[in-house]
């Protein structure tokens, strides 16, 4: 498998980032989601890499989405950023969607925070809520493993049955209780997009146990697990889903919703951080 | 994309310029529902072989051609014969005519198929009002770059089918006395028919009936601002305890025994939409 095509680009990509990067030993990832981005605001000594200027990269399209690497360091903790991720909906692979989790895995970062910003589908969220993210159901149809499998990376058939780690959401619930952040617990459900979800398909995915859904997250999870990395996924609750409340959605006032949460997500993983460092 | 935009103008194109008719509500004529299309007043009909860019539909029972003309005296396009995802087409090629008609002025889309009925309260030979669906297909007609001139990126889907068309269509079904069920429409990527255990599923999800077509058509014409009506004629029952498995040849036969209930109904509200 060392002719891997993917596995090569990956090694080549990681390669040119390391360089980038100097001496500088990330030992947390994370990925900002939909006008979650200003968290990079909070790195001191920063490094930043856009990804057309990392081999093999693709650039995201959407609006909300920078697409750069930021490096630096928070509470003590050196970090990489992903500003921007990549979305099935926009046409990607999955192995094109979840390449920079490739990447980070090469460059030996055991950790990984994910954020996204969420559809509330539990009716007693609303918007603005936290959602710590305990476990979560692929309604995506696909997956990023498929194919031949890297075995230098991880297993053919991966254990999910603590794809979110234990010890890191026990880790946030604390931290968002000596910092009086108000943290739902739930199930996100992650659907190709783009188009939002219908309100029969909404009552579909309560029946079915999700709490928030969302286009995106769970393929970058997948590969994260594979390749033993711990998560620990953070979802912001944007709007409430489809059909739970009478207006239409718009992709506005998901933009709108995360940047007023951003200061109490900022928080929650400032502290996350801090116990995090060695 | 910009690809795509301009492969949907050159068909409107091509097809603006053999018709003199200028359609405001668009017909998709699901299987076995295709002699809708006599009642129509013809201006022109169009293989689709004809039209620049358009897929040609492969399935028995489909015809594969537009007729453009008036039905009860509203300018009207139809297809008759659709594109089933199952058939191996794209999502994006399934719903070019989707964008085809918008580009070629209609405004609402009435779409229609055959379905198995899943609630019980339902029976073969009934109509049903589709209220709302589930995209099971696992696909969408969207992914991949957005063009902002056809919609926008996130189209919202809370009332992708129009509250407004869906009870002027049972407001006309009432005064005909004909029965409309209703209910939620849950859309699979076929071509096989649902295990039983499947259909188990589909029923805890709260779907009503189940099909192979209707979801993708329905996600592009939210996206590029087109009111949707739709209604289902049940062939079929897919109860999962009282299974009898269906045959296309059942599914023709039942569809051609409720085709003149269906025409009835569908030709008298596009009368009432003529009039606005």
């Amino acid at each position: 498998m060392m002719d891997n095509a993917l596995y090569r680009r990956v090694q080549e990509a990681a390669a040119a980032l390391r360089e980038r990067l100097g001496g500088f030993q990330p030992q947390v990832a994370l990925i900002l989601g939909s006008g979650l981005g200003g968290f990079a605001a909070e790195l001191s000594d920063t490094i930043e890499i856009p990804y057309d200027q990392v081999p093999h990269f693709p650039v995201s399209t959407v609006e909300g989405h920078a697409g750069k690497w930021v490096a630096g360091t928070v509470e003590g903790c050196p970090v990489l950023c992903m500003q921007g991720r990549f979305h099935y909906y926009e046409g990607y692979s999955m192995q094109e969607v979840t390449f920079p989790v490739r990447v980070m895995g090469q460059l030996d970062i055991g950790t990984l925070i994910v954020t996204n910003a969420a559809g509330g589908i539990r009716r007693t969220f609303q918007a603005g809520d936290l959602m710590l993210i305990e476990d979560h159901i692929n309604w995506m149809f696909n997956n990023p493993l498929r194919g031949p499998n890297v075995d230098q990376w991880g297993p053919r058939f991966p254990d999910m049955s603590q794809a979110y780690d234990r010890d890191l959401l026990a880790c946030a619930e604390k931290v968002a209780a000596e910092n009086g952040i108000a943290v739902q617990r739930g199930v996100y459900i992650a659907v190709p997009g783009p188009s939002y979800e219908t309100p029969a398909e909404i009552r579909a995915f309560a029946k079915l146990g999700a709490d928030a859904v969302g286009m995106s997250t769970v393929p970058e999870v997948i590969v994260a697990k594979h390749q033993g990395m711990k998560v620990l996924g953070i979802s912001c609750i944007s709007n409430m889903a489809s059909g739970i409340l009478p207006q239409p959605l718009s992709h506005e006032d998901v933009i709108r919703t995360s940047r007023q949460v951003q200061n109490r997500l900022t928080s929650l993983v400032r502290g996350v951080l801090k116990e995090l460092r060695r | 994309m910009a690809d795509y935009a301009a492969k949907i103008a050159e068909a409107a194109d091509y097809i603006a310029f053999r018709a003199q008719v200028k359609p405001t509500v668009g017909l998709v004529l699901g299987s076995g529902l295709g002699d809708l299309a006599d009642k129509i007043d013809v201006d022109a009909v169009i293989p689709y072989r004809d039209i620049p860019h358009f897929p040609v539909s492969t399935v028995a029972g489909h015809r594969g051609e537009l007729v453009i003309g008036r039905l009860q005296r509203c300018p009207v396009v139809a297809m008759r014969g659709r594109l089933h995802y199952y058939e191996g087409w794209s999502m994006a090629d399934v719903v070019v005519p989707v964008y085809v008609m918008r580009r070629l002025g209609v405004r609402v889309l009435i779409l229609t198929n055959a379905a198995g009925g899943l609630n019980p309260d339902f029976s073969p030979g009934q109509l049903m009002l589709i209220r709302d669906h589930l995209n099971l297909t696992g696909a969408n007609p969207l992914i991949g770059p957005n063009d902002a001139d056809l919609g926008p990126r996130f189209p919202d889907m809370s009332q992708a089918y129009d509250r407004g068309l869906s009870e002027g269509l049972a407001q006309v079904a009432r005064r005909l006395s004909i029965p409309l069920q209703e209910g939620v429409y849950a859309g699979i990527d076929g071509p096989n028919y649902f295990s039983k255990a499947e259909l188990r599923a589909l029923l805890f999800m709260g779907a009503d009936a189940l099909g192979m077509s209707t979801v993708a058509e329905t996600i592009a014409a939210n996206h590029c601002g087109l009111k949707v009506a739709a209604v289902s004629c049940i062939t079929d029952m897919a109860n999962p305890d009282l299974f009898e498995p269906p045959t296309h040849e059942l599914v023709l036969e039942m569809a051609e025994r409720v085709k003149p209930m269906f025409m009835e109904l569908l030709t008298a509200f596009v009368g009432e939409l003529g009039e606005e």
